[in-house]
């Protein structure tokens, strides 16, 4: 499919096939566009905020995904039925299912996102690779698609160890295995197409080399109908957890403007190989000399793009909308600047305290964290109850600073400010990362934080307070409890009592 | 009045005796609490250091939220201490230790057997839940007495999965 069959249109209502903070982050866009809204919800969403702040909302079925936002079907039924011209897919769920973008399409509905065709080459790892290879641009050493387990365990020792173990139609870590010596290999070959079957439907996996002491810097894209192609910089991505993502920043530490630039144009090429439309963003490893190999193309807005924004002043959820409505991007390349720092922590509702497992459970208070340099994106509230069915994804704490260091003491103020009672988070996490040395100095790979970082070194400052609080609580309730009497022994209401009792306490 | 308050496993003897003066292990502070709302705000003045935090009640603890760090925080008075403690610390593994899921979500592996020894920390139990798979470790040294689920059931929060008990003497 070529640029010019895509569809784009004028639109006036977009249905928002997603939920939590990215939901929110949408309709923000779209009514500032003067673009009405339409959400989706499933049971346990009602609630939501993004039902709450969209102009419509139709319930799409029960809370596990496939019976709610993977359903196509039942999604371009609802636009049908609210006069949606228009469907943004968020990330994750539908976002890069080729099927769901053509689905768009067949119904006459505007994707917000690149063309099926885009979708599909991206998506499979090892037809990316071979697309962007032959864009010249330089990719990891690996196998061919369609080895046999046998043809894999052959070609590993010639790859070298170590390496890992992918899936070809993977994604956020997902069936993906690193491999030390080929004894262990396979044993990982199972449990990688195991996850891979299991999350993605394709069990297809191959071999990569694994680059050590690697960073992760990807490069923003936008693309418009036109085949006009901008960048945005770099977003450093090296903190992660299990591959997935934790601390993001732009600009990184290692690269310059030189770099920069020729990142960029091999992002652009890489773009331009599958006509890309859209935001979307190029995935590098970089290794210690600073060569960058590609990794993968992510053909969707991405968790981290507000760190972008802050740095270039370039609103990408708009820009996409713009895009779609089939408008030229407002930029050029040399109207991109990157001014100043941004740090983005990913909040999850996980203990870090006990190897990270998830946390379920209401969240009883929430009190966000304001002021200079401050961006909380999120999609819950109080009341909200963290399920099982979706990710553990809270909010994104997003601090600008003019320089990398005030970002940082930006973001240790915020965290401190931040309040989520009900379910645990990793905001502690996320403090003693900003107080950490490597951090500081920005000395770590992608590896650092399973293997360098510890939370058992973290004191706990405030026990003492905490002790009080508690004590004083408690105290109080005893002593409430001992002045209410059963009914008829006091002269007057024991309600009346307590209050009394609460203004002689003061 | 007493409170013995364990915190991170240290213990402090707290004597309330005015709400605005308490002492803590023998030292006095100047303490003023205010409670700001019914979702739990606290404002505490103590010796003037001002700390917002959030206290809440769980079953058998406290939890406070201070500068981004949750406290689990167990208040007994005087009396209710010394029974805890002539019934056997509460709060020590020393008994069998069950390994409960904290969640609803599916099991992937069971990674030991019956009457292995297993260390404290050991991966026990592979639990699909939110979209990744989560190890789930040993809270003790000891050996596996009971496993109570097998790879594929689903499971639901707080159910049991695996015993640990103390290794038979050598």
């Amino acid at each position: 499919m070529s640029r010019e069959d895509l569809h784009s249109q004028r639109f006036d209502k977009l249905l928002v096939a997603n939920r939590g903070e990215i939901a929110m982050r949408v309709i923000r866009a779209c009514h500032e566009l003067g673009i009405k809204t339409v959400a989706i919800y499933s049971d346990v969403d009602r609630n939501s905020p993004h039902v709450r702040y969209a102009d419509e909302a139709y319930y799409i079925g029960p809370p596990p995904a496939r019976e709610s936002y993977l359903r196509t079907d039942k999604i371009i039924e609802i636009a049908r039925l609210s006069g949606a011209e228009a469907v943004h897919p968020g990330y994750g769920f539908l976002a890069e299912r080729a099927s769901f973008a053509q689905a768009c399409y067949d119904a006459d509905l505007v994707f917000v996102g690149p063309s099926p065709h885009a979708i599909r080459v991206m998506g499979d790892k090892l037809e990316a690779r071979r697309t962007v290879k032959e864009a010249g641009v330089q990719i990891i050493p690996g196998t061919e698609p369609g080895l046999s387990d046998d043809g894999l365990l052959e070609a590993a020792p010639l790859i070298g160890f170590p390496l890992l173990v992918k899936a070809s139609a993977g994604g956020g870590g997902k069936g993906m295995r690193p491999v030390f010596e080929l004894a262990n290999l396979r044993d990982a070959l199972d449990s990688a197409r195991r996850e891979a079957l299991a999350a993605f439907g394709d069990g297809t996996i191959y071999l990569e080399k694994m680059i050590p002491e690697a960073r992760h810097i990807e490069i923003q894209v936008l693309g418009d109908f036109r085949g006009n192609y901008i960048h945005l910089g770099e977003r450093e991505c090296s903190l992660q957890r299990r591959h997935q993502k934790l601390i993001e920043e732009s600009p990184s530490f290692v690269v310059d403007e030189d770099m920069r630039s020729l990142m960029g144009a091999v992002a652009i090429e890489a773009a331009r190989s599958v006509g890309y439309v859209s935001a979307g963003t190029v995935e590098f490893l970089v290794d210690k000399e600073k060569n960058f190999y590609f990794l993968e193309m992510n053909t969707r807005v991405q968790v981290e793009h507000p760190v972008t924004e802050l740095v270039t002043g370039v609103d990408i959820v708009q820009e996409q909308l713009r895009v779609a409505r089939g408008r030229m991007l407002r930029y050029n390349q040399d109207d991109v600047r990157l001014h100043g720092w941004a740090i983005e922590c990913r909040i999850n509702a996980e203990d870090p305290y006990n190897d990270f497992l998830p946390s379920t459970g209401t969240i009883t208070t929430v009190i966000l964290p304001t002021g200079p340099g401050v961006r909380i994106d999120t999609g819950v509230f109080s009341g909200y109850e963290v399920t099982p069915y979706y990710d553990s994804l809270i909010s994104k704490l997003i601090c600008y600073g003019e320089t990398r260091g005030e970002a940082v003491l930006r973001m240790r103020r915020a965290l401190e400010e931040y309040r989520i009672m009900g379910v645990k988070t990793n905001i502690p996490f996320h403090q003693h990362m900003m107080d950490s040395h490597r951090f500081l100095s920005g000395s770590f790979d992608t590896k650092f934080v399973e293997e360098r970082f510890s939370m058992s070194d973290r004191e706990a400052p405030d026990a003492l307070q905490a002790a009080i609080l508690a004590t004083i609580v408690e105290h109080r309730q005893g002593q409430q409890a001992s002045q209410i009497v059963a009914p008829g022994e006091r002269d007057t209401s024991n309600w009346k009592w307590l209050s009394r009792w609460e203004r002689l306490s003061r | 009045m007493k409170y013995i308050t364990t915190v991170n496993g240290d213990k402090y003897e707290i004597d309330i005796d005015q709400e605005d003066r308490i002492t803590v292990d023998s030292k006095t502070y100047k303490t003023d609490v205010q409670f700001l709302s019914d979702s739990g705000v606290l404002s505490l003045l103590l010796n003037n250091h001002s700390v917002e935090a959030i206290v809440e009640q769980r079953e058998d603890s406290w939890e406070v939220l201070i500068h981004g760090e949750l406290y689990t925080v167990l208040v007994q008075d005087e009396r209710a201490f010394r029974l805890a403690k002539e019934r056997g610390s509460s709060f020590e593994v020393s008994g069998d230790a069950i390994i409960k899921s904290p969640m609803p979500g599916l099991i992937i592996d069971i990674l030991v057997d019956v009457g292995q020894s297993v260390e404290k920390g050991e991966k026990i139990v592979v639990l699909e839940s939110m979209k990744m798979e989560n190890e789930l470790r040993s809270p003790r040294d000891g050996v596996v007495s009971h496993i109570y689920v097998s790879p594929g059931a689903g499971v639901e929060k707080g159910q049991a999965l695996v015993t640990i008990v103390n290794p038979p003497p050598n």
